[in-house]
This record gives structure tokens, sequence and C-alpha cells, in this order.
């Protein structure tokens, strides 16, 4: 590669001497170049970041690669390895299936109604109205309590005899008093206990869903929009051409990483069911943490919650189509 | 008050401490302040730091008077004393972040998940002060000793249980002509009788802790069994098990709604203090609860021994609580000295729990015992030592047993059967879990 | 939604369009309002109602049976340490958005806008970093803690909190910055600005609303956590609101319902001003820079 091997000259220090102006010349030129100067500049940027998550988030990841295959547990401080042996027991295990299982239709449900309610309130919002900000604001309300808390509120809600809710779907006729057998027992129901915990995870994050919308749409310049009112777009056409396509990268982020969110989050089921009746709303992240940590098993409570990962395949694949169309 | 602690003398600064509760105090005595005083504790501890991890008492005067009481030991020993509170349940979560950190508190402790057996290799070996408090209080109550034994040493020290009683609502009983609670079957017919009046029972057919004890309660009573003495063999596939998981569908059936499968471990007391429930099983929280809440019910309601099942046994399931000391704890030497102060001043402790904290030491049921000697109705609580359990009864509480508590296998068993599945299915996905759970730990 | 009305009605004045139309904002509203405000409300009642007001179902519980009452949060700030964990709770959050700023917001314009070799593989691994649940990573993380000598202080949270808050920023910048057309900052290059100098003068005014959402969800995912400050904080001094307030007002088989609800409104409404403070700013900032 150096110049002297690309020559065949007879006096090859000679002519190094006369060629080595011009190749010093064009190395500081590549330095100098603009995409050098972006390459240096652009990953100086990104180093914080990337850093950061390497060391907090990476490193630690990989320890608990290694728990998943060992045999790891809080009454060895030495593990062994043992391959895929805690992946086989979750299979063993019914639980597990019934909380993947719920897992799957926990993530389903709830992102089917926070778009449809988020994409809603967003369009609302959008709209200019007397009282718009104090309305905005008690709206975002669910988002800003800490969940540990607000769950609990719920839980008191949700309570089987003291519900105000039942209270007033009972004053209200629609069922029965304390003790009659319409009276929902929201948490002690299997299906009603599973639909009760998407419901508040519906509740605390479709304030987010429509804030993300709302950043988007705002950000969409009204010149466009008017210029597509001009050529006489209906509504429907403008927002599908020109502002679907304009906010796609902040509608796709916004709605993984909420899947990320709801999928790992186990305060909700944790503090409102512990998974109960009978297993009827437990789901991955509690199942692991009642396994790898309540009882002790490190190893096979890493490899259950492993199992989300493949779950949130098909989030990252839909990040990479998107990312790989939108080059610029 | 001859006790020099008295809440009096607490530093103004500390707010949360005027509230304090100082009836009673003094009931501790003379002499065993006098014994107290007496001990020396070594010089090697001052001026080092402990550090205490406890969970948040379900009597918050408790945590008052406790916070005080390591903090004057700590100021007379020349030690500073911290001490951390955390719910019971996040307990095990916090253990777990030590034990990898490999650092933390000096002692930690445990509530109804008792750890010991789990985390032996990472724990302090206290057979000296084990054996040397139990010498000197008459002897540990012989439920105790498997809560914290591993190969024949103590790597705990029992502190307390809790004990969960039969509450029940005299006035209720009497006007349908009913006999106080003192079977499972005649708790059952009260239920059966009451419901149709408004005044169903219940027990948490859920996964929570009291649904753990309960129902362990209900099973043991009927001459059922969770593993042999040795811990090994699985004893839940029986005759007496069925027998219990019908008597608890028959109870479910006749005798409580189905908001019971949503209870957690505070609906009950809820369910009692509202004047509805007839009678729960429960710890004596809710006959506080119902105190403050609802004194007319409260007057009315009474605690009765653990009922006997069909063959007159009577078991009692209680929440243990006992503490350990990390094997990399900093202050080793302090953690001693404090456990064995702290045992020493048990009976203040039951004071000052109002009647919560039951004694592991037979020098503790002397009678009249603080607080439920006294007060008439609680009396009977002194009768339970004889007939308390822990978990794995009548085997010791084993690692395999601690994960069958916490994934709710025998709850679940039971809620099973109240939904009408057949008893048979039930017992076969039970015993199942029992087995692969068991199996696990041999293989590991 | 105006076109129709237009297309149907005959022309009306311009106020009763008006007031038809906000007639409908208002309807469709409504639910939604409904739906977030009640609990918040229910909350807000209970945190005054005596204890045995909250167990007497024949009145209506949407108002005071029972005089109102203080207690709850008398309780709040003389039983427990509350107040400083509200000092705690906004301290870390600020300096977690603080922290986040500095990172997310150059790393997801570098993702972005720069064409880096490998930016493509590096903004997924920063997205994949975030699929990693916090169960898995916080027996690892308490070595890390316990290594850099911060456990038991909220510090640990300081540090702990930004890996979730900065990969979920870097991409929702990623996003903002894809939304700004290249022409602008080309212009300013043109101009005589450095790479450094468009992304300051150019680039970032116009995606204030941006950053300022990522502060806000820095900010408000800080105080979502409970599990990391459960296992790394548990001195009651130390503590943060979400962590503290379960921890000390349930009492094993008792909750104080007044006091929590009191507890988690006293530290949920003003993040919500704040939040609706910075929305507004956030829709004059993309006003401005379109206007501009």
């Amino acid at each position: 590669m150096t110049p002297a091997s690309l020559s065949g000259g007879p006096e090859p220090a000679a002519r190094a001497a006369v060629v080595s102006v011009p190749v010093g010349a064009t190395r500081r030129a590549w330095w100098r170049t603009h995409s050098a100067q972006r390459y240096v500049f652009g990953y100086t940027l990104l180093a914080p970041a990337a850093l950061y998550v390497l060391l907090l988030v990476g490193a630690p990841f990989v320890f608990s690669l290694w728990l998943a295959v060992s045999d790891a547990n809080v009454s060895d401080p030495v593990a062994r390895f043992i391959g895929l042996e805690n992946f086989r027991s979750a299979w063993e295990m019914e639980t597990f299936w019934i909380a993947f299982q719920n897992s799957v239709v926990f993530l389903v449900v709830a992102a089917i109604f926070k778009s449809v309610l988020g994409t809603s309130l967003a369009f609302l919002l959008l709209q200019q109205f007397k009282g718009k900000k104090l309305i905005r604001g008690l709206v975002v309300i669910p988002f800003t309590l800490p969940i540990a808390i607000s769950v609990l509120s719920w839980k008191w809600m949700y309570d089987s005899q003291f519900s105000v809710i039942n209270w007033a779907l009972s004053r209200a006729g629609l069922i029965g008093g304390y003790g009659s057998p319409d009276w929902p027992i929201w948490l002690g129901q299997p299906h009603l206990a599973l639909a009760a915990c998407i419901a508040v995870n519906v509740w605390r994050t479709f304030p987010f869903s429509a804030i993300v919308l709302l950043a988007g749409f705002t950000a969409v310049p009204l010149e466009v929009l008017d210029a597509a009112k001009v050529d006489g777009c209906t509504f429907m056409q403008r927002f599908r051409h020109v502002v679907v396509p304009m906010i796609f990268p902040i509608l796709m982020i916004g709605f993984l990483f909420d899947t990320v969110f709801t999928l790992s989050d186990l305060s909700v089921v944790y503090l409102l069911t512990q998974g109960g009746p009978g297993n009827a709303s437990k789901i991955l992240p509690v199942l692991a943490y009642q396994v790898g940590i309540q009882a002790g098993n490190l190893g096979r409570g890493a490899a259950i919650a492993l199992f989300l990962v493949p779950l949130l395949f098909p989030a990252l694949f839909l990040v990479l189509r998107n990312l790989k169309r939108r080059e610029w | 008050m001859s006790d020099p602690r008295s809440a009096q003398t607490a530093p103004a600064t500390f707010n949360r401490r005027k509230f304090l509760t100082v009836t009673g105090a003094g009931v501790a005595g003379g002499s065993l302040v006098a014994m107290l005083d007496a001990r020396q504790a070594p010089a090697q501890i001052k001026g080092t730091t402990l550090r205490i991890l406890q969970w948040s008492h379900f009597i918050p005067a408790y945590d008052a008077w406790f916070d005080k009481f390591a903090k004057e030991w700590g100021d007379q020993n020349g030690v500073k004393v911290r001490v951390d509170h955390i719910p019971h349940l996040e307990l095990p979560a916090r253990m777990a972040a030590e034990f990898a950190a490999g650092a933390g508190h000096d002692i930690i402790h445990n509530g109804s998940s008792i750890l010991t057996r789990l985390y032996y290799k990472s724990l302090l070996d206290i057979s000296d002060i084990y054996g040397q408090i139990g010498k000197k209080y008459g002897g540990w109550i012989p439920a105790a000793r498997s809560l914290v034994e591993v190969e024949g040493r103590q790597y705990g020290l029992p502190i307390y249980y809790i004990l969960l009683p039969m509450l029940w609502r005299k006035d209720l009983f009497e006007q349908a002509g009913l006999q106080p609670p003192d079977t499972w079957e005649l708790a059952r017919l009260a239920a059966r009788t009451l419901k149709p009046k408004g005044h169903p029972t219940g027990i948490q057919f859920s996964q929570c802790a009291d649904a753990n004890l309960n129902w362990r309660s209900l099973l043991f009573s009927f001459g059922g069994a969770e593993a042999d003495p040795s811990g090994e063999t699985i004893l839940v596939d029986s005759k007496e098990t069925r027998e219990a998981l019908r008597f608890a569908k028959a109870i479910f059936d006749e005798g409580m709604t189905p908001e019971v499968f949503s209870w957690d471990d505070a609906s009950d007391n809820r369910f009692l203090a509202s004047g509805v429930g007839c009678w729960i099983h429960d710890a004596i929280s809710a006959y506080r609860t119902t105190e403050d809440t609802n004194p007319p019910v409260f007057k009315n309601t009474f605690i009765a021994m653990e009922p006997a099942g069909p063959g007159g046994k009577r078991v009692s399931v209680s929440a243990a609580n006992v503490w350990m000391i990390w094997k990399f704890a900093k202050n080793q030497p302090a953690a001693k000295e404090f456990l064995v102060h702290l045992l020493d001043n048990d009976r203040e402790g039951m004071v000052q729990s109002r009647g919560y904290n039951m004694p592991y030491l037979n020098d503790g049921y002397k009678k009249p015992m603080p607080v439920i000697g006294t007060d008439p109705k609680m009396q009977i609580l002194q009768d339970f030592p004889k007939i308390v359990a822990f978990y794995g009864y009548p085997g010791p509480f084993t690692t395999p047993i601690q994960e069958v508590v916490n994934l709710f296998v025998l709850p679940d068993m039971f809620t099973r059967a109240a939904r009408g599945q057949a008893i048979e299915d039930v017992m076969k996905w039970g015993a199942g879990e029992y087995h692969r759970i068991f199996a696990k730990h041999k293989r590991a | 939604m105006t076109g129709v009305v237009q297309a149907v009605a005959p022309p009306r004045t311009k106020r009763q369009k008006e007031l038809r139309r906000h007639l409908l904002v208002y309807a469709g509203l409504a639910p939604f309002v409904l739906i977030a405000v009640f609990p918040i409300y229910w909350m807000l009642i209970t945190a005054f109602k005596q204890e045995p007001d909250l167990y007497r179902m024949d009145n209506i519980p949407f108002w005071f049976n029972l005089p109102p009452t203080l207690k709850n949060f008398e309780i709040l700030f003389y039983q427990t340490n509350y107040g400083a964990w509200i000092v705690n709770t906004m301290t870390i959050s600020a300096w977690v958005a603080l922290i986040t700023l500095l990172t997310a917001v150059p790393a997801g314009y570098a993702l972005a806008r720069l064409r880096l070799p490998g930016a493509e593989n590096i903004g997924i691994t920063i997205f994949l970093t975030y699929l990693v649940p916090a169960i898995i990573l916080f027996l690892p993380l308490s070595r890390v803690i316990a290594t850099l000598g911060l456990q038991d202080s909220w510090w640990a949270l300081v540090v702990v909190y930004p890996t979730f808050t900065v990969p979920f920023c870097t991409w929702l910048m990623m996003g903002f910055f894809k939304t700004v057309p290249m022409e602008m900052e080309e212009a300013a290059r043109v101009d005589g600005c450095g790479q450094l100098g468009a992304l300051v003068r150019v680039v970032l005014p116009v995606s204030l609303p941006g950053v300022l959402t990522s502060v806000i969800f820095a900010f408000t995912l800080s105080m979502q956590d409970f599990l990391y400050g459960l296992a790394f904080v548990s001195p009651g001094d130390q503590k943060p609101v979400p962590v503290g307030v379960p921890t000390e007002l349930i009492r094993g088989d008792v909750f104080f319902w007044g006091s929590l609800m009191g507890a988690a409104l006293l530290v949920g409404l003003p993040v919500a001003i704040l939040y609706n403070f910075f929305l507004d700013r956030f829709i004059q900032g993309i006003t401005g820079g379109v206007v501009k």
C-alpha cells in the first residue's frame, strides 16, 4: 500500500522524495475532507451514549447470559456451566407457557387500545379550542404519576368489596349489589384479572402515545399541509400521504419503545395480582422475578427473562426495515 | 418508669418518634433492665458502624420503638447504628442484590420467606449465640430450629413469629345459635348459616402470603403434610390433602363469595372491619384494624384457637421472622452483640408490637404474657406455641419448599379445587409441581 | 371536519360554526378526560378522607361522608421521610435528564444525520440495550454499584437510570432530527457555519421540541422505576418517592390509602404542570422555527 510498492522506478529513493510531497498532501487532504471531518465529529458525538450503554447494559447483559447457562443460585456463590438446562426447565413448566401466552395477549391488546386512544386524543388536541391547555394538562397526569403508587390506587379501585367502579355500576343499575353473582371481582376472575392489568397499562400510557404523536404532527410544517389542502386532498389523503410518511420515524420509535416497556414492566401485574388468580394474569417478568429472585434460582430466572427477547424480535425486525428504507 | 430509655428522652428532632406508643413500656420491669445494664459489650466494637435491614413492621409504633432502641444501644456501646426498613415482600430482592454485590447490611431480616437454607453458604454461623440465648431463656420452642439450621449449625436467629388465629363475630354466631368455630367443621357450618344473612366468610384463594399460610394451617390440621421430617420425601399426595381440598371447595361454595379469588393479605382485614365477614383466619393486625376503624364490630370480634381438623388435630402455620448476619458483613461482632441484646429485650418488643410479635423462647410464654396475657380476648393466643408450625411441615423449610411457596403451588391447588376442577386432576397437577421443583433442586 | 360542515350546511355565521366545532371537540374529549381524570379525582378525595370513611359504601363514595381531614398528610410529613423523598426524586430526575441530554442528543444527531459507517448497527445496538429487562440487569448492576461505592445512596440511581433513558431518548432524537429538512442545515453550511455551528445554531433550535420532549421523558421515566430503587437504596432518607411510599405506607396487611394517594399526587401533579408548560414551549418552538 505504500507509494513505493506501487511504483517500479529505478531510483526509488529519489522518486519517493519527489512523490512524498503530493502523498503527504493527499493525506492531509484526507484528514481535511468533508467526510473525514464528519466521521470524527460524528463518532465523538456518538461516543458518550454508546459507551454508557455498553458499559452499564452490555457488560451486565453478558453476565446474565452467563447466568442463564449456569446453575447460578443464591445458595452457592460459585456457578457451573450447565448448557441449556435452565431453558429446558422453563419449557417443562406449565406456568411458563401460561405466562408466555399472557405476555403476548397483554402486549397485543394493550397496543391496540393505546394506538386507538392515543391517535384519537392526538387529533383532538391538534384542534384549536378554548381550555385546551387545561385539558391537555389533565390528560397527561396518569403518565406523570409514579407507576408503583398509581397502581396501588387502582388496586383500591378494583377492591372486591369497596370498588368504586362497582359502586357506580351498581347504582346505575348495570350490576347487582355487593355479593350478587354479577358483582365483578376485577382481580379475582381469570379473564377480568388480566384485563384489569391491561387497563391500568393502557390508562397510564395512552397519554404517552398521544404526546409522541402530537410531537410528530406538530413537526409537520404547516405549509406542506396547506399546499396539500390547496391541491384538493381530502383529510384522509393528507393524513395518509403527507402526514404519515413525515412522522413515520417518530411513530415507529414511540411504538417500539412502548412495546418494550409494556412487555418488560412487572410492576402493574406484580402489585395488582402477583400473577393470580391461579396464574391467570402471570406474565414472564413476574414469573422470572418469582423463580429467579424470590426463590433464588438466578440461572433459571435469567433464562425465563431472556425469553422476552424472542418476543421482541418482530419489533426489532420492524425497526431494521424502517431504517433501511429511510436511509438518506 | 424505671426504663432509662423512655420515649420522653428521645431527641425532639425525630418527629416520627413522637408517635411512639409508650403505654405499657414499663411492663418490662426493673429486674430485666438491671440485668441489661450489667451486660457489658466488648470494647472492640467501639467506633464501628452497624447496619440493619429490617422489614416495615405491621405495627408502625414498633418500628419507631425499634429505631430508638437500636440507637440507644449504639450510643451506649459507641456504635453508630443505622436501621433501614423495606416491605417484607421485597426483602428477597434486596437480599439477592446484596448477595450479588457482596456488600450491604450487616444484619438482614427475613419475614414469611425464610431464606436461611438458600443463603447459608453466605451467612455467618451463629450457633454460639443461638445456643447461648436458648440456654438463658429456657430453650427455643421446637418449631424454631428448622428455620435456621443447616447440617446441625445455626445460620440465623429466630426473632419472633406472627400468629394467624380465627377472628370471629360472637354476636352473629350467637344470634344464629351457632357454636364458636372451634373446629373447621363448625366454622364451615357457621359460614353456611350466615352467608344467606349477608355474612359470608373468606380465605384468600389467590397468590399472596396469607393464602400460603392459611391453606397450610387447614391442610396440616386435616392431617396432611408437605414433606417428611428429613425434608426429602414429598408427602403432599395423600388422602388427607384430598379431604382438605374437598373441604375447601365445600366451604367456598357454601360460605364464600367469588371475591376471595382477588384477595390479598389486606382484603380480609377490611372484610372483617367492614362488618361483613362472620369470621376470618388472619393475623391480629386485622383485629387492630377493626379496633381503629369500626369500634362496634370490634366489640363483638373475638379470637379463637386454631380450629381442629376432622381428627382433632390443630396446626397453626405462622409467619416466621428470622434475622441473620452476612458472612461478608463488615461488623460481625457488633451484629452478634446487638442480636443478643435484642433477644434480651424480647418482652418489651412484644409490648411495643401490641402483642403482635410472638416469642420463640420458652421463657417468653410465662403467663401472663405481655399485652395478650392481660387482654381477656387475646389470652387464648398464649396457648398457640404448642401447635405452631412453619412451611414444609412436618419437614423443615428447605430450598425446594421455598420455591413451592414463592410459586404459590399450594394456594393454586386450593384455587383450582374451588373453581371446580376435579380433585384428582388438582392432585395430579399439584403433586407434579412439587415433584418437578424437588427434582430440580436435587439435580442442581 | 370543518370541510364537512361547510359542505352540508348553508353558510353560517363564523360564530355558530366555531361553537359547533367546539362542541364536537369537547364531546370527543370528554371520554378521554373522564378515563384519565377519574382515578386522579378518586385519589385526591381519598387523600383527604378519614379512614373509616373509606369503608362506608352505603353512602356516595365520591364525596365526604365524614368531615375531610389532613391527617393523611400529617402522617406523610411527620411520620415518614416524605420531604426528603421528594427532594431525592427531583434531584435524581434532574441529574438523569441532564446526563441523558448530554449523551442522547448528540448521539441521535450523529446517527440520524452524519451518514457514519456502521451508524445503522450502532443504532440497533443502542436499541437492543433497551430490550434487556431491568429484572435481568439489576443483579449484575448491584455489583457495579457496590464497586463504585454508591450502594445505599441515591447517586446509585443517577448512574443506573440513564441505562433506560439514554437508548430511549437517542431514538426519539433520531426521529426528530430526521424530520428536519436537510436543506436547512446545508444552507447554514453555505453561510459559513461549521458542523458544530450548524448543529447548534440551526438544527438544535428547530429540534427544540424534540429536545424538550426528551428531557420530559427522561424526567418521567426516572420516576417510574421501582425495582432498581428497591434493590440499591434502602436508607429511609435516601429513597425516591416511588420506593419510599410503598415501603413505609404499606404495613404488611395494612394499607395507608389516604397517605399513599396523597403522596402520589404531590409528586405527580407538579410534574404534570411542568409537562404542560414544556408542551407549550414545544409548540412555540415549532411555529417559531417554521415561520422564521
